[in-house]
């Protein structure tokens, strides 16, 4: 990839009065619709892409803020009953001294997901603005994005394997809160939202110089 | 679109047209904006439901917060969990705790400013156990309140206790008056017919510090039975009460034998119902509660004037009037009056008494014109009043209103100012201590001395006929007669026959003993041995005919002289002595002496016969009690005598027994043998037979005398 940055002229599908297909590569004339290999649907650019990436976006962020404030799961446990949210179950795992399933459950849960917000809303942005990052790099972190987002769950997947485990009646019930489901509604639409992303748009950005 | 425009290039610009991005905006907005949205939407719903669910904020003040923890112990209503402590503080001057809670918003919008909170701990009182179930859940806070829509009071005192009557509990609240508390215990359950109906407050003094004001809280639907004809009365477990009906116990369930209580029922029915917070007095038992029906609560009573010419000392105002002993009224008036009458003064001591007309089987809303009349008739017909006792202990007196159909025509005395006088009667029960008198002076005038002297004389004839010398006579007479029949079994023959026996046996066992010191037989069957071994070597020498026909003769001549040693034992003798020693055993049993011995105890047992028949025709059947203890004891002495006869055959047994075991070891089934068995056979028979009688007459001593 020594093109980075500074690449001489390529010929894309698109100069060439092509589409290509996004799934499997094969090129078709503008007027196709769908990929006659693969089946997936053949577009150019299309600025709505975008706005898909900002939907689900947007989405995920806001069910992200009951995630956050609503307990993740209630413990009762001989007729008490305690909730944590995700911040104050870190809190109480420190307090506790797991220090290390506090970092996982810290970073997992409020780390990746807030970072993948902005991620996704840099590379939203960065597709018809300028920025210092080059595009390669972008695409890197696009790639970085797309990966993590499936890992985000672990939370979930904890909630849901507790709550099923755990049905001691009177001694022990763990019951998923309303946080779990916003949280893994969170991940759904982050994760969403990276795959909306044209990453053809980095670079267009690139040709457009 | 933008792929159109692109492709036209070259074309002139004319065709391009300017509205698409405007409504490109609209039409390019994808769907998938819904999507936001939708999770705005949601997630606002969801702050706004949880919003809505936070509730209303209270605080209760408590004077401690045991057993309290924040965000842990619940407020509960009617059982059902209603809120959550939030924080537990103090107030600003310390002097008490704050807690703060929040409560369900339904709830909160009817909490009234008087609800009233406790906490629930675990407590054992009198009555039981109560909130167990706080001992695994931990302590809460129970609120009780009857619920006023739009009202929201957020600040309350709680109770230090649980309340006794909760506000919303349905029921009739009245308040008891009573002189002193010292049976009230907070909490006294009250029972009307057995059952537990209400609950009493803490007792509190009046204002005037005299009496004592108790709140009495009585369950719905039992409060329906509570009109203003009840009465309280206090049941302090159990109580004793010894009157004219007699020893009276009456024992309550154990909480109110703990605590006390109070019972209540209704006396008289037709009574209109009560209002919340009546006072009732409270009776210290329940005779007093249902007597003081009658003294105050007659319902249109009637008056009737009584007068008295006999003394009227224990009839008071309040005393009954009783008719065939059923209370109708009470006397609720007595004086005494001056009257003119035939030109001279006279003292009249007039009572007034009030008749309930429903005691009477009159309807309680007849006229008094109707009641009056209904007396009138009564006494034409000959309905009297006069005085009786209450009971035979008590100096008190009663109205009574008989009918005597035989008395001096009357009639009741109508006058316009005063009530209608019911003609009287002399009591035919003028005075208890008269008649206690009486009763006395008739035990004085019994015959008591005639009657001493009379048994004195009795006693002394009964005495002199004990002491009559012919009855002293009999038993000395019979005892003679046992004393033979002891002389009789004690005589010399009779206890030298067992020594006879002993020396027989003895010199027998001498022999015998001989006979073993000898070793005669193991000697013989020695000698025997030897003859045997002898023959065998003989027969073993045989073979050897060469070197043993020197010695044979030897042998032979050897086992003769063994054979004469054999013979020359002597057993013979011995059986000769043995034989000789039985004879003159068997001899001495033959003896008429021993042979006389059953008999003459059956002829002295026959003159005793003889003689008590003499007895019982002598004629005195009368003092056979004290002949037959007399005869008892001669028949004890009887007794001991024949203790002997059993000694004796039993060492006559034992005897046998030697001697058929010394024959036994000497062997054979000589006719020696036989005759020796046979002859001890019968000594044991008549052993035997000793033994019987002796039994016999240990057993039924009577037998001796009845001849049975």
């Amino acid at each position: 990839m020594e093109n980075t940055g500074r690449p001489p002229h390529i010929l894309t599908a698109r100069d060439a009065g092509l589409v290509g297909c996004t799934h499997c590569g094969k090129v078709h004339p503008p007027s196709a619709a769908v990929c006659g290999r693969c089946g997936a649907a053949l577009h150019a650019r299309d600025i709505a892409n975008l706005q898909k990436v900002w939907a689900w976006l947007i989405a995920g962020m806001v069910v992200y803020i009951p995630a956050n404030l609503y307990p993740m799961l209630s413990t009762a446990s001989l007729g008490h009953t305690t909730e944590n949210t995700i911040l104050g179950g870190v809190i109480e795992l420190m307090h506790h001294g797991s220090y290390g399933v506090a970092a996982i459950v810290f970073v997992a849960s409020i780390i990746i997901p807030v970072a993948k917000f902005i991620a996704i809303a840099f590379l939203g942005l960065t597709t018809t603005r300028r920025v210092r990052m080059s595009a390669h790099h972008r695409h890197v972190l696009f790639e970085v994005v797309e990966f993590i987002g499936r890992w985000s769950m672990i939370d979930v997947f904890v909630v849901a394997i507790l709550s099923s485990l755990v049905r001691l009646d009177f001694a022990a019930t763990i019951t998923p809160g309303i946080a779990a489901i916003s949280f893994a509604l969170s991940v759904a639409f982050t994760m969403m939202a990276a795959l909306s992303f044209d990453e053809r748009l980095i670079w267009d950005a690139l040709e457009d110089e | 679109m933008s792929d159109t425009n692109e492709q036209k290039p070259d074309t002139g610009p004319a065709d391009l047209v300017i509205s698409p991005p405007k409504r490109s905006f609209w039409r390019n907005l994808s769907y998938v904006w819904l999507v936001p949205l939708a999770a705005l939407v949601v997630t606002l719903f969801i702050a706004w439901q949880s919003w809505a669910e936070r509730g209303q904020r209270i605080e209760i003040l408590f004077e401690n917060a045991a057993g309290i923890t924040a965000d842990e112990t619940t407020l509960r209503y009617r059982d059902v969990e209603i809120g959550i402590v939030e924080d537990v503080k103090f107030a600003p001057d310390l002097a008490s705790v704050v807690i703060g809670a929040r409560i369900d918003r339904t709830v909160a919008a009817s909490l009234p400013e008087d609800a009233q909170f406790w906490i629930v701990r675990p407590e054992v009182s009198a009555s039981g156990i109560t909130g167990l179930s706080t001992v695994l859940s931990g302590a809460y806070i129970q609120a009780a309140f009857d619920p006023v829509p739009e009202a929201k009071a957020t600040r309350f005192t709680g109770l230090e206790d649980t309340p006794l009557i909760l506000p919303g509990m349905r029921g009739t609240k009245v308040t008891l008056r009573t002189d002193s508390g010292t049976q009230l215990t907070p909490g006294a359950p009250i029972f009307h017919q057995g059952i537990e109906v209400g609950k009493i407050e803490t007792p509190r003094l009046t204002e005037s510090g005299e009496g004592v004001m108790v709140d009495a809280f009585i369950n719905a639907p039992y409060d329906r039975r509570l009109t203003s004809a009840a009465r309280f009365w206090q049941v302090s477990g159990f109580s004793v009460n010894i009157g004219p009906s007699g020893l009276n116990l009456s024992i309550g369930s154990i909480a109110s034998l703990v605590r006390g209580g109070i019972a209540f029922d209704t006396v008289v029915s037709g009574s209109e119902p009560i209002r919340s917070g009546q006072v009732f007095d409270l009776y210290d038992d329940e005779d007093t509660a249902r007597a003081s029906v009658f003294r105050e609560e007659i319902e249109n009573p009637v008056d009737l004037t009584v007068e008295f010419d006999e003394s009227v000392s224990g009839l008071t105002a309040g005393s009954s009037v009783v008719y065939k002993g059923v209370k109708i009224g009470s006397v609720s008036f007595l004086g005494a009056f001056i009257e003119e009458r035939n030109n001279s003064q006279e003292v009249v001591l007039r009572s007034v008494i009030s008749i309930d007309p429903q005691r009477l089987g009159l309807d309680a809303e007849a006229p008094t014109a109707e009641v009056i009349a209904f007396f009138a008739n009564a006494v034409k017909n000959g309905l009297r009043a006069r005085l009786a006792t209450q009971s035979i202990f008590s100096r008190s007196l009663v109205v009574e209103l008989v009918e005597l159909p035989d008395a001096a025509p009357d009639t009741l005395g109508i006058f316009a100012e005063t009530a209608p006088l019911l003609p009287s009667v002399a009591s035919d029960l003028p005075d208890v201590g008269a008649t206690a008198e009486g009763l006395l002076q008739r035990v004085n005038d019994l015959p008591v001395e005639e009657l001493l002297d009379q048994t004195i004389a009795t006693l002394a004839a009964v005495e002199s006929l004990a002491g009559d010398e012919n009855l002293r006579a009999a038993p000395d007479a019979f005892v003679a007669l046992l004393d033979d029949a002891r002389g009789l079994i004690g005589s010399p023959e009779t206890q030298a026959l067992p020594a006879e026996l002993n020396t027989a046996v003895s010199e027998l066992r001498a022999v015998a003993e001989q006979l073993r010191q000898a070793d005669a037989v193991n000697r013989l069957v020695a000698a025997l041995d030897a003859a045997e071994e002898a023959a065998t070597s003989v027969t073993d020498v045989a073979a050897n005919i060469d070197t043993a026909t020197e010695t044979l003769p030897a042998l032979i001549a050897d086992l003769q002289a063994l054979t004469e040693k054999a013979n020359a034992l002597e057993v013979e003798q011995f059986l000769a002595a043995a034989s000789a020693f039985l004879e003159g055993a068997d001899r001495l049993i033959d003896t008429p002496d021993m042979r006389a011995l059953p008999a003459s105890l059956t002829g002295a047992l026959d003159e005793a016969r003889e003689a008590l028949a003499e007895l019982r025709e002598g004629g005195l059947i009368e003092n056979t009690n004290a002949t037959l203890a007399s005869a008892r004891e001669a028949a004890s002495a009887v007794e001991d005598a024949t203790a002997n006869l059993p000694e004796l055959s039993r060492r006559i047994e034992a005897l046998v027994a030697e001697a058929e075991r010394t024959l036994s070891d000497y062997g054979s089934q000589s006719s020696f043998n036989r005759e020796t068995i046979s002859s001890l056979r019968e000594v044991r028979a008549a052993a035997e037979a000793l033994s019987k009688l002796a039994r016999a007459i240990e057993r039924n001593p009577n037998s001796l005398l009845f001849g049975r």
